[in-house]
């Protein structure tokens, strides 16, 4: 009995528990990652497995390689740019400016993000395809030449790309806006200078660490996104290295060592850029960031309150409104080809992707997944950042390091990796949906650790060392006061989550197998291989079908919470 | 008196010391938070740790509670070793069955104050109605009955301070630690609190350790105090021991405003009892020695509350000085004056209803027992 109390004590104590989590989290992120880089190194005979010779040949020429570069060097930068230039304007306006409607375009910010970059890149293609595009239909009815607008191109990615990162630069850029302590700009007032010399001196310097930091993020993100730049590069033959990765890998003979070395190279610059865009946070933040929540005194416009007006409400028609309601209507047309108008309406695309048994499954599944991953996501991310952030196990620092690592790394790369990692696992994962399980629990530790823990970091240290002073036991403490505290930072990260995974690409259309399909893959599949009418429509239930979850979830969850409050 | 001598012996009354602290070392990264403490806290005694903020007290307090790993050293509860880095000693801060009271009270929003005041019982398994008994008695203590079943979220400052304190001392523990409870309390709640304090520590008669920069509070609820600074125990005595016989500049000055007076040793002068430091510019001032020995030079430390202004030149005494007043500062409870004398100045702190103005000519006395000899202090090397 007393051995059996041990047991339990030693299993459910917070060294085991801690050294367990913290350790199944490096195998998740280092094994695919030790693989990743072993298929880079490996000269021989590409097919063998552990390499028979090593050597850095892959790394060297390959005669489309410049080209590629530069495309993603290219469509990156000009993405990153514009992204940041919204994300500034957009975070001035709403954050410093009275412009009518603050609050509710604030809430309104998150919809381009809620579009995601393959919603926004199927729209663009229906909009502003050279030939068919809606838009350059219009230019030509109204007698102009050939077209006017062509998103196949570099411009074209950057741009779907840019309007969906700009409403994540404006978290960024807003939050540091807002965190600036406004008694700094009143005191330069105060002193005698002007509006604009207390732009130029005081509140530039200060959010400049904030948009230098953006801008990097931005950056790093843009170098490794995928799904625009394959919706609308490949028709083109327009390659960046992600896709080139793609087309090596889906092609046959397929060239793992290749795609593995551009996949490290991606890696090894991203991880640098991530590196940088941490240190320019935790140096740039002192100054700006107290901790206290300001709501600064905004600056009253005049007349040029409703220029921003338009402005907000621009960007969220061109980012969210356009891109879905032109995917509606391409849904509901039997060739999406014309203008809107009387003929052509019909519900045969929805009636074909619902009886469609692989689109069938794929949802499900997808569902499934999203399920699965949000709800052990959060208890498995939730004591993780418990851990990085709380606990004292020596190590901590290095977990840290560890399941962020999957930022830096594009999750086309990252499931490459795992394709090799999991091929040589003892039991066969492979093609079945644990193998994508593992592969989101993987590449979304960042995302489900960010939301837990900055809930987690608000908790003051002394709650939970109350509890420990009244005598309760590591999981006790957990129990009673931790967790009950953490609930909002839960349900965000659950939430997010499972419309990350629900949604996911990258990683999703490496590990897909026959009998293991997500509804993401399939939706590129339909677009490339099928028609662009029945994706719209594919695309549209996947918008309609996570949207309906939440809301289910949203009012389980409230029920749930006023019995349970009782 | 004698007590505030047991600085360098600190286990020379072990034989009823509940809290034993030895050589304590707390050390984050390269910063050194304490550097070898060793005092001992009596059975039922309420022991304070005072001193400016980075001295060290509440990292001593934390260490003693288990929430903050030492470096080095030993601590004693009850006869037992709770931490001690020769014998490779850590109980964690949950068994080591003492109590603490939090600077943010820690009250946990999410609970009811009786759920709040009750964790402590639960966590030891006892029955609901005894909860219930003990929770009620303990909000009445505190006179908090009426909130029971309030949510924690909703309480004033003072409000969850009573609760954090009802909290802390329902489940009878052996020991109650206060890392500064009352500092986030405004200047009038403080007062009363301090008071109930007190009388509560008397009531439910456990041994205490109280962290506090507040010199007030210490000496108001103290059997003895602990002057840190930088680390390292500047000085351990009662309340009347520490206040009027600090050991050195720091403790003088610290612990309520002091001038500091250095002169030569003139054994020569000293009469009944006292001992005379001739300064530089020539003055005799006598003082005591408060049994410490004094070398060829020695500082007195005079309060600045104990130094008296007036007009007309008291009758013969030692002591008693003409002066011209430099500075007044009306600050309602006394008047702060800045007086000339040689070629510095003195603060002295008077309450008298007829104040001096600025410039007119006084004289400057002071009783020889309120001089008080500072201990040698080593040269700074």
């Amino acid at each position: 009995m007393t051995w059996l109390r041990w047991f339990w004590s030693v299993l459910a104590g917070q060294r085991f528990v801690s050294l367990l989590v913290g350790g199944l989290s490096a195998i998740l992120v280092l094994y695919p990652i030790f693989y990743l880089i072993q298929a880079a190194l490996n000269v021989g005979d590409p097919q063998a497995r552990p390499p028979q010779e090593y050597g850095l040949a892959n790394f060297g020429w390959v005669s489309e390689y410049p080209v590629i570069l530069w495309n993603t060097v290219v469509v990156a930068v000009l993405a990153t740019i514009l992204a940041v230039a919204i994300g500034f304007i957009m975070g001035w306006i709403l954050s410093r400016t009275n412009v009518p409607g603050r609050a509710v375009f604030e809430q309104l910010m998150a919809l381009p993000y809620y579009v995601t970059p393959l919603m926004g890149a199927l729209a663009w293609s229906f909009l502003g395809a050279p030939r068919s595009g809606f838009i350059n239909q219009v230019w030509r009815a109204l007698g102009g030449a050939e077209y006017l607008i062509d998103i196949n191109t570099a411009s074209g990615i950057a741009w779907v790309m840019a309007l969906f990162e700009g409403s994540v630069a404006f978290v960024m850029i807003g939050a540091v806006m807002k965190s600036m302590d406004p008694s700094l700009e009143e005191a330069s007032q105060v002193l005698g200078a002007g509006r604009t010399r207390t732009m130029l001196r005081i509140t530039l310097p200060l959010v400049i660490p904030g948009v230098l930091g953006a801008t990097i993020f931005v950056f790093a993100e843009m170098l490794g996104s995928f799904s625009a730049a394959l919706v609308l590069g490949l028709p083109a033959r327009f390659y960046v290295i992600t896709t080139a990765m793609y087309q090596l890998l889906a092609q046959y003979p397929p060239r793992f060592p290749l795609a593995a070395a551009m996949g490290v190279s991606l890696f090894v610059v991203m991880f640098a850029m991530v590196f940088l865009y941490r240190r320019i946070v935790t140096a740039g933040s002192y100054a700006t960031i107290t901790g206290k929540a300001f709501r600064p005194r905004p600056m009253h416009v005049g007349g040029l309150r409703w220029v921003l007006f338009g402005v907000c409400a621009g960007y969220l028609f061109v980012a969210a409104i356009l891109p879905f309601l032109t995917v509606a209507y391409a849904s509901l047309q039997k060739l999406a080809t014309g203008l809107p108008g009387l003929h052509g309406w019909t519900l045969d695309n929805y009636r074909m992707a619902v009886s469609l048994d692989a689109v069938r499954s794929a949802m499900w599944n997808s569902l499934l997944l999203g399920l699965g991953t949000a709800t052990i996501g959060v208890l498995f991310m939730g004591l993780l950042s418990w851990i990085i952030y709380r606990s004292r196990i020596p190590g901590s620092g290095i977990i840290e390091y560890i399941v962020m690592f999957p930022q830096a790394v594009p999750r086309l790369v990252f499931a490459f990796g795992m394709l090799w990692a999991w091929l040589s696992f003892p039991f066969s994962i492979y093609g079945t949906l644990w193998l994508l399980l593992i592969a989101y629990l993987t590449v979304f530790l960042p995302l489900g650790i960010r939301t837990i823990s900055s809930v987690l970091l608000q908790i003051d240290k002394s709650l939970e060392e109350s509890a420990q002073m009244c005598g309760a036991s590591w999981g006790y403490r957990l129990r009673t006061v931790t967790l009950p505290l953490l609930r909002p930072g839960v349900i965000a990260a659950w939430l997010l989550l499972f419309v990350a995974s629900v949604r996911e690409l990258g990683a999703s259309i490496l590990l897909t197998g026959p009998n293991a399909k997500a509804i993401t893959p399939a939706i590129v599949e339909a677009w490339f291989s099928i028609s662009t009418e029945l994706t719209a429509a594919m695309a549209l239930i996947q918008t309609l079908a996570v949207a309906l979850a939440l809301a289910l979830l949203f009012t389980f969850a409230r029920r749930a919470s006023q019995y349970g409050g009782e | 008196m004698s007590d505030g001598l047991t600085v360098t012996k600190p286990t020379a009354d072990a034989g009823n010391a509940h809290i034993e602290v030895k050589d304590l070392v707390v050390q984050y990264g390269h910063v050194m938070a304490v550097r070898g403490v060793s005092f001992a806290v009596r059975l039922g005694e309420q022991l304070t740790l005072l001193g400016p903020s980075g001295c060290g007290k509440t990292t001593t307090l934390r260490a003693i509670a288990g929430l903050e790993p030492p470096t080095s050293g030993e601590i004693v509860i009850g006869g037992t070793p709770v931490f001690s880095s020769v014998k490779r000693i850590s109980v964690p801060a949950e068994r080591r069955g003492l109590s603490m009271v939090f600077q943010s009270y820690a009250i946990w929003p999410h609970m009811t104050v009786f759920d709040n005041v009750a964790y402590g019982l639960r966590v030891r398994r006892m029955g609901g109605r005894e909860i219930a008994e003990k929770v009620g008695s303990a909000l009445d203590m505190v006179q908090m009955g009426d909130f029971a079943q309030r949510s924690a979220s909703k309480l004033s400052g003072g409000q969850q301070q009573r609760v954090a304190l009802a909290r802390a001392f329902v489940f009878s523990p052996s020991v109650l630690l206060f890392d500064e409870p009352l500092s986030n309390l405004d200047a009038k709640l403080r007062a009363e609190m301090r008071i109930e304090l007190r009388e509560l520590q008397h009531r439910v008669g456990i041994t205490s350790v109280y962290v506090t920069h507040d010199l007030e509070e210490a000496l108001a609820i103290s059997d003895r105090i602990v002057v840190m600074r930088d680390g390292v125990i500047a000085q351990i005595g009662s309340p009347f021991e520490i206040y009027n016989y600090p050991r050195n500049a720091f403790v003088a000055d610290f612990v309520g405003s002091a001038n500091l007076i250095r002169g030569r040793h003139r054994p020569e002068c000293g009469r009944d009892g006292l001992i005379a430091l001739e300064t530089a510019g020539g003055t005799l001032v006598y003082g005591t020695a408060h049994g410490r020995p004094i070398g060829a030079e020695g500082v007195f430390s005079v309060r600045t509350i104990h130094l008296g202004l007036s007009r007309e030149a008291p009758p013969a005494q030692a002591n008693v000085w003409p002066v011209r007043v430099r500075r007044s500062v009306f600050q309602g409870d006394f008047t702060q004056y800045q007086v000339d004398w040689e070629d510095r100045q003195l603060v002295v702190r008077c309450t008298a209803a007829d104040p001096l103005a600025e410039g007119e000519q006084a004289y400057l006395t002071v009783d020889p027992r309120r001089c008080v000899l500072l201990e040698a202090e080593p040269a700074p090397a």
